[in-house]
């Protein structure tokens, strides 16, 4: 059969955002793809340099509006290392309980989304939602805001846990391991799902090392390499906190890791809730930085729920000198390429929406 | 129930005229009856479909426009017939508006051929249900023109798929027909249904129900076969370029052809028109609106198959069980 070229995107149901794909099909068989990215290209990484240093956390969380709070305490962590400040104890567990429901709230997204991807009518799309809002009230209860949380400063965060978060968040994950539970049988038990996700998009060890991938994706082929372990930071090793891998290297091992990832979240926070010490968590008020920083760099790794970000940054009084973003959806879909080799076009998109990509991500 | 009243006074007795001219009148007067019975239907169930759907998924559905949004749809209606119509310029227009045409005028037609009642019946054939599915037939070839005159490469793709899997899937469905039709001595409906009046054969031949009604799924489009409208890969099927007030018509065309699906579920397996009490025109319609209820659920909780796998299962294990159908059926009842 003839090669038929088709054009996929920019606006397009299942690309998630601005993705193009350039896809060449034979019959239904998948034998090219070419991603253009660029198209939600905002220069964020030059913005950066024009603005002062705590101004930029705004257009930071902006770079992935699934999980804006991980973002914005990865830029803060590389500013804060590179000026030497020092985070308050009681600071970091409230970050860390923050990034944890963040993780929550994303990858519920995350399950809604893959399962619109096979085409299933929004119903687990809506379910996964419902309690993903959930997660929004409780950030917002400790925020202020449902969306873009803007709440971390210099040394600390900008409001301190309410009195009642503690009891609202334990129900909730109460809540959460019932409904996870709910969602298993929902899905696993669906046969057509199972036929979709066992054995397709299979990504080898060694071809997970290659490409570089990070995230669900690395450890769902079979490598334990997580940022939270291997290069800790805030309380993690404090709170005895494990690595979850899967073996299969396919999409349903990376749905089932996440699955899984959601659970460990849950433990972490309950864990940290419990052990939270009194104190004082507020951050330096913004007026008092830009000190004489004059070249010092730093170079933050922070696990973001879609993978590695690094985060290198040049200081200058005032300003960032340069800041340059290592983006795990930028890395992770470079291995879209490799994986839709010769599948069938109907799982282009099941392997698309598995890697999870948030376009804003991918273009920076 | 204006069915009923008309079947009692002077439809039926017109249907069943030996006066020509009279007949064509009953035809006439029957037609528009049934025309008015599809649109009723298809504008109840677009409703009923999204209330449903809001249902399962946690939500409300439409709220506001006339009581619990019942009249949506009609707005709805009326926004599409005000949209602009664009047509790529690589479509072939007059075969892409006939052929969608066709597709409405061919799932009516087999309505109007089914009977609603004894009496309610546009023409009872010998062969009547061979010719249903003589027709329904026609349906692979006109998505195939629709898809492929509307110049859209998504389409064609997905008017490709279609074709495919009703072709694939009508060998089956045939069969099972065949297995009904040994039952019933005959290919006419008017005895199938009248030898259910003790045993509906949803309980003479379980396995052929099953088929059939995974057959009909296909058939109609309906998920976990709805390639038509893949919005996750092909945007809208052979669909995709189809705008405005050709659109609602092709969510029209849907409707029928559930409402056509059904009625043929109801007559095949489920007696037809018999039950207790009420009027017989009245069953058929409350097993067939039960019968699109389901259909409607499943629509919100399945997932999307892949084609090769509808194909493999259409071939690898509809075929077969439809054969072990039938050789049952002749066992056990014929032979």
């Amino acid at each position: 059969m003839p090669i038929t070229r088709i054009n996929i995107g920019p606006v397009h149901p299942s690309t998630h955002g601005v993705l193009r794909l350039v896809v060449d099909i034979d019959g239904d068989t998948v034998k090219n793809v070419e991603p253009h990215i660029g198209m939600l290209h905002r220069g964020v990484e030059k913005l950066v340099e024009t603005r002062m240093y705590m101004q930029s956390p705004p257009y930071m969380e902006k770079l992935d509006y699934i999980s804006p709070l991980s973002y914005d305490e990865a830029y803060v962590a590389a500013v804060e290392a590179a000026l030497g400040v020092e985070v308050k104890e009681r600071a970091q567990y409230v970050r860390l309980i923050q990034l944890e429901l963040q993780r929550i709230a994303s990858h519920l997204f995350f399950i809604g989304t893959l399962c619109n991807d096979l085409g299933q009518m929004f119903t687990t799309f809506m379910w996964a939602f419902e309690d993903r809002d959930k997660v929004l009230y409780l950030l917002q209860e400790a925020t202020g805001s449902r969306m873009f949380y803007v709440n971390m400063r210099l040394g600390g965060v900008v409001r301190d846990l309410p009195p009642d978060f503690a009891e609202h968040a334990l129900n909730f994950l109460d809540y959460l391991d019932k409904r996870l539970k709910e969602y298993e049988s929902f899905i696993e038990k669906n046969p057509v799902f199972m036929e979709r996700m066992k054995g397709v998009g299979v990504l080898s060890r060694a071809d997970a090392i290659d490409l570089g991938v990070t995230g669900h994706v690395l450890r769902a082929s079979g490598i334990s390499y997580d940022v939270r372990k291997d290069k800790p930071y805030y309380v993690y090793e404090k709170l005895n906190f494990n690595v979850k891998t899967q073996q299969g290297g396919d999409n349903f091992a990376r749905y089932k890791l996440r699955m899984e990832e959601i659970r460990e979240s849950a433990r972490l926070i309950r864990r940290a809730l419990n052990t939270i010490p009194e104190g004082d968590a507020l951050g330096m008020p913004i007026r008092l930085i830009g000190p004489s920083a004059k070249n010092k760099i730093s170079m933050v790794s922070r696990e973001l729920p879609r993978g590695e970000a690094l985060m290198y940054l040049v200081a200058d009084p005032q300003r960032p000198y340069r800041l340059s973003i290592r983006s795990p959806c930028f890395i992770n879909l470079a291995a879209l390429g490799h994986l839709t080799s010769d599948v069938r076009l109907a799982d282009l998109f099941a392997i698309m929406g598995s890697l999870d990509l948030v376009v804003a991500c991918v273009d920076r | 129930m204006i069915g009923n009243l008309l079947s009692y006074f002077f439809l039926a007795e017109w249907l069943s005229s030996s006066n020509p001219l009279l007949y064509l009148l009953g035809l006439v007067v029957y037609a528009i009856a049934v025309a008015i019975v599809i649109s009723v239907f298809a504008y109840c169930f677009g409703w009923i479909e999204r209330k449903i759907i809001a249902k399962v998924q946690h939500r409300h559905g439409p709220t506001y426009v006339g009581k619990y949004g019942i009249l949506q749809n009609l707005a709805d209606l009326v926004k599409l017939l005000a949209k602009q119509q664009t047509v790529p310029d690589t479509a072939d227009k007059p075969v892409l508006y006939l052929s969608i045409m066709l597709v409405l005028a061919i799932s009516t037609f087999i309505i109007f051929l089914l009977p609603l009642s004894p009496t309610l019946q546009a023409s009872n054939l010998g062969f009547g249900l061979l010719a249903i599915f003589v027709i329904i037939a026609f349906f692979p070839m006109l998505i195939f023109l629709t898809g492929f005159s509307s110049g859209n490469k998504f389409a064609d793709i997905s008017a490709q798929r279609s074709v495919l899997i009703m072709i694939a899937y009508e060998i089956p469905m045939m069969i099972v027909v065949a297995a009904a039709a040994l039952l019933s001595r005959g290919y006419n409906i008017q005895s199938l249904i009248t030898m259910q009046s003790s045993n509906y054969f949803v309980v003479l031949m379980p396995i052929g129900f099953v088929v059939f009604f995974i057959v009909m799924l296909a058939e109609l489009e309906r998920p976990p076969f709805d390639l038509k409208e893949a919005d996750s890969e092909l945007i809208a099927g052979w669909l995709t370029d189809i705008s405005a007030p050709f659109y609602a018509f092709a969510l029209f065309i849907d409707y029928t052809r559930m409402f056509m699906g059904s009625l043929l579920i109801a007559i095949l397996f489920f007696g037809g028109w018999y039950g207790p009490l009420l009027p017989p025109e009245v069953w058929l319609l409350i097993k067939a609106v039960i019968i699109s209820l389901f259909i409607v659920v499943i629509r919100a909780t399945t997932m999307r198959m892949r084609i090769d796998r509808i194909l493999r299962t259409g071939w690898w294990y509809l075929v077969p069980l439809s054969l072990i159908n039938l050789l049952l059926v002749y066992i056990l009842f014929v032979g």
